[in-house]
């Protein structure tokens, strides 16, 4: 007979009580923490839509979105960061990623993105940004263009006119030709801080290209005070002049449906404005996307692109979450439906864009893409923090929005307050 | 004897257990508090001499965030801001709260409805205020839009998106929320004047207006005091309704102290000049605070010797 001695009971049930940690050491459940900005709209939508699939692969997604512009989740992450529990994922971008990679641990991407092949498909400037360093440690997901130039088409047909300007002369002569034939404002924009920043750099890059990387990307002071910057701030006058002066401070979306009715003309915005148009109703045949206007023929492209960042963690299950994240977001899949919810273009520049689901606002912005990168015109926006950090960015933009709302400065005046914002923000 | 003996000297204990309740919940959130406000005030001072930016780090810069904080058009703007409206609001404000209060107290039936009329505003939050005066100051959707509409149509109000007048919009904004409060300490003390006076100037022929400017209104001295205080601290540290309202102005034009430090501190991430800004926004606090501290010293030490 076979006795169950008790040195058998014990070992039997110590080994029961391994067996579970063994085979969770196995198996880890990947789970992300991750926090963004995206909490509604078309953003919230396609991270929503990210997080499904990341659930689908097996992971458990806590995504807790802080609503407001960048900065309100950049203080939630520092709170964390100070806190010493950071989030295994976090949106940020631009140069913001080499400062903060200062101030905490984070993970090292480049086996995971030699695996992927990832660098051979992204543009070499963004691919700079993200590899602060020289190791990548976070990965663009989406590029948005800030220069856009959205058509209404009713006000089109107001100014009888079919062509779409490529210059900046071209985009004066329509605008007038809209007032003349009745549109009451010609430029549709809103009345906050980045959009005051994107009217001035859209006029600096389509003018110059080089000055607006001399000048906003390495903020040489010969570019800064130069003759292309002076013409930058005139034609952002012109541009102001056809604005709405009772925009205030609003957001541009609240001009969307004068600019569809054909009472507002033009926008110059960023390709997210698609998503913002889709969502609020109105269909792609109302209105044209184009490259914003750039006077040597060939397109500029204001690069705005985000990205997520991954921080170093301990435990075993974010860390597989952060592996699993990682290895999506370099997806093409899956950046293909991210960026037809969004409005914007794949960062990977193997992405066939010709199915149905794009939009042909996005096959425009990303063959603008292409052709801007083969003639070095791809440069990074300053009013959406990709070429400066935000505090040379602020006070950049405090210059530009009071030269906007301002219409008693003169250019000169306006050349001379960024030359002394810049020196002041050094 | 003996008995009388020990309960002497049981007294005080006894008297010191009986009001235990009394001294904790007094002095336990006092000093709780007291000792938050102190030490992150003193930190926030901390920070305000070292180099930090995106997290505090220590290190010694001397007066150089001061010195850089002070030359940026930001904080200059801000301080102007600050004197036109810290000024306009609080006179204003005591101005308005003292007609209402003068109104109020002619013994008018439903004076309880319209007291909690004037005294609705107060209850209401500084961004929804904000926002919802932001739509009526708009010209082409508010005020202007509607008196346009009702015909005369060379009428502007266009306050908002002018330079030069938008730090108005927000005095509006703000009076329009906290006269009732004026309003409400001004009519404790006209209800508080002895009526031994008024029926003595009364007796004596006074009208109703000339009663109110020579015996009743001296009267209120202590109370316009406290509320030109109270009205000048909430001046100082206005963030939410100038956000809401005009998010810092047509350009930078309604900037105030209180937002430079949000924006340096949290969107720029120069900690160290938010911080700095910071500290020089609890001087001119102090430079308002200490006078009047100053003079009801003063004013106890008259009354104690008089």
């Amino acid at each position: 007979m076979n006795k169950i001695t008790r040195r058998a009971m014990l070992a039997s049930t110590t080994g029961l009580i391994a067996a579970p940690r063994l085979a969770r050491a196995q198996a880890v459940k990947p789970r992300l923490t991750v926090i963004s900005q995206w909490s509604a709209g078309s953003d919230g939508a396609a991270i929503t839509a990210l997080g499904k699939k990341f659930e689908e692969k097996g992971g458990t997604w806590q995504h807790s979105p802080v609503p407001g512009f960048t900065t309100e989740m950049m203080n939630k992450l520092r709170a964390q960061i100070m806190a010493g529990d950071p989030p295994a994922c976090s949106q940020l971008k631009g140069p913001e990623i080499a400062a903060w990679s200062k101030i905490a641990a984070t993970v090292n991407l480049d086996a995971l993105v030699a695996a992927a092949g990832y660098e051979k498909v992204v543009a070499p400037d963004l691919a700079r940004l993200h590899k602060p360093g020289g190791k990548w440690i976070s990965l663009p997901l989406q590029i948005y263009s800030t220069n856009m130039l959205f058509l209404s088409k009713r006000a089109m047909d107001k100014a009888k006119a079919d062509r779409i300007p490529v210059t900046w002369a071209e985009f004066n002569a329509l605008a007038e030709n809209m007032k003349a034939g009745g549109v009451t404002y010609p430029i549709a924009n809103g009345g906050t801080r980045p959009d005051d920043g994107q009217k001035f750099e859209a006029a600096l890059a389509g003018i110059s290209p080089a000055a607006y990387r001399a000048a906003m990307m390495t903020l040489d002071e010969k570019a800064l005070k130069g003759p292309e910057v002076k013409a930058a701030f005139a034609q952002a006058r012109r541009i102001a002049d056809w604005m709405d002066p009772n925009t205030a401070a609003q957001h541009y979306s609240v001009n969307l449906p004068r600019f569809v009715a054909g009472d507002m003309g033009m926008m110059i915005q960023g390709g997210w404005a698609q998503g913002v148009l889709l969502n609020a109703g109105f269909k792609l045949d109302d209105f044209i996307i184009a490259p914003g206007p750039c006077d040597n023929g060939k397109p500029v492209f204001l690069l705005n692109a985000d990205a997520f960042i991954f921080w170093q963690r301990k435990e075993p299950d974010l860390q597989a979450g952060q592996t699993l994240m990682a290895q999506l977001v370099m997806d093409p899949a899956i950046q293909t439906m991210y960026s037809q919810i969004t409005g914007s273009i794949p960062v990977r520049t193997d992405v066939d864009l010709s199915g149905a689901g794009w939009s042909d606002g996005q096959r425009r912005t990303a063959a603008a893409l292409k052709e801007a990168v083969a003639a070095n015109q791809a440069v990074l926006s300053l009013a959406h923090n990709m070429a400066q950090e935000n505090g040379m960015t602020a006070a950049i933009i405090d210059v530009l929005t009071e030269y906007v709302k301002n219409k008693a400065m003169t250019p000169d005046q306006g050349v001379a307050r960024l030359s002394n914002a810049v020196e002041g923000a050094r | 004897m003996p008995a009388a003996a020990r309960t002497d000297r049981r007294r005080p204990a006894v008297a010191a257990v009986r009001r235990l309740p009394e001294f904790l919940t007094i002095w336990v959130p006092l000093l709780l508090s007291a000792g938050h406000l102190i030490s992150f005030a003193l930190w926030t001072i901390w920070v305000s001499f070292t180099p930090s930016t995106l997290v505090p780090v220590s290190g010694w810069v001397g007066l150089r965030n001061y010195t850089a904080m002070v030359a940026t058009r930001n904080w200059q703007i801000a301080f102007d801001n600050l004197l036109v409206f810290g000024s306009g609001f609080v006179l204003l404000s005591v101005l308005m709260g003292l007609l209402l209060a003068i109104l109020l107290d002619q013994r008018i039936r439903g004076e309880n409805v319209f007291r909690s009329i004037f005294l609705y505003p107060l209850a209401v939050s500084f961004v929804v205020t904000g926002t919802v005066w932001s739509w009526l100051l708009n010209p082409g959707i508010g005020i202007q839009k509607l008196v346009n509409g009702l015909g005369w149509t060379s009428f502007r109000f266009d306050w908002l998106i002018d330079r030069e007048m938008a730090i108005w919009t927000i005095v509006i904004a703000a009076i329009w929320q906290s006269s009732g409060f004026a309003m409400a300490l001004f009519l404790a003390g006209l209800r508080s004047v002895d009526p031994d006076l008024i029926k003595a100037a009364q007796i004596d022929g006074a009208g109703p207006i000339r009663m109110y400017r020579r015996v009743i209104l001296p009267t209120l001295w202590p109370i316009t005091v406290t509320v030109v205080v109270i009205q000048l601290q909430f001046a100082i540290t206005t963030f939410d309704l100038v956000r809401a309202l005009t998010g810092g102005g047509p350009g930078t034009a309604t900037q105030l102290p209180a937002l430079v430090v949000y924006d340096f501190m949290f969107q720029r991430g120069l900690l160290a000049r938010g911080a700095a800004a910071a500290v020089l926004m609890l001087l001119i606090l102090l430079a308002v605070l200490l006078p009047y501290a100053a003079w009801r010293y003063l004013q106890r030490r008259q009354s104690a010797h008089a």
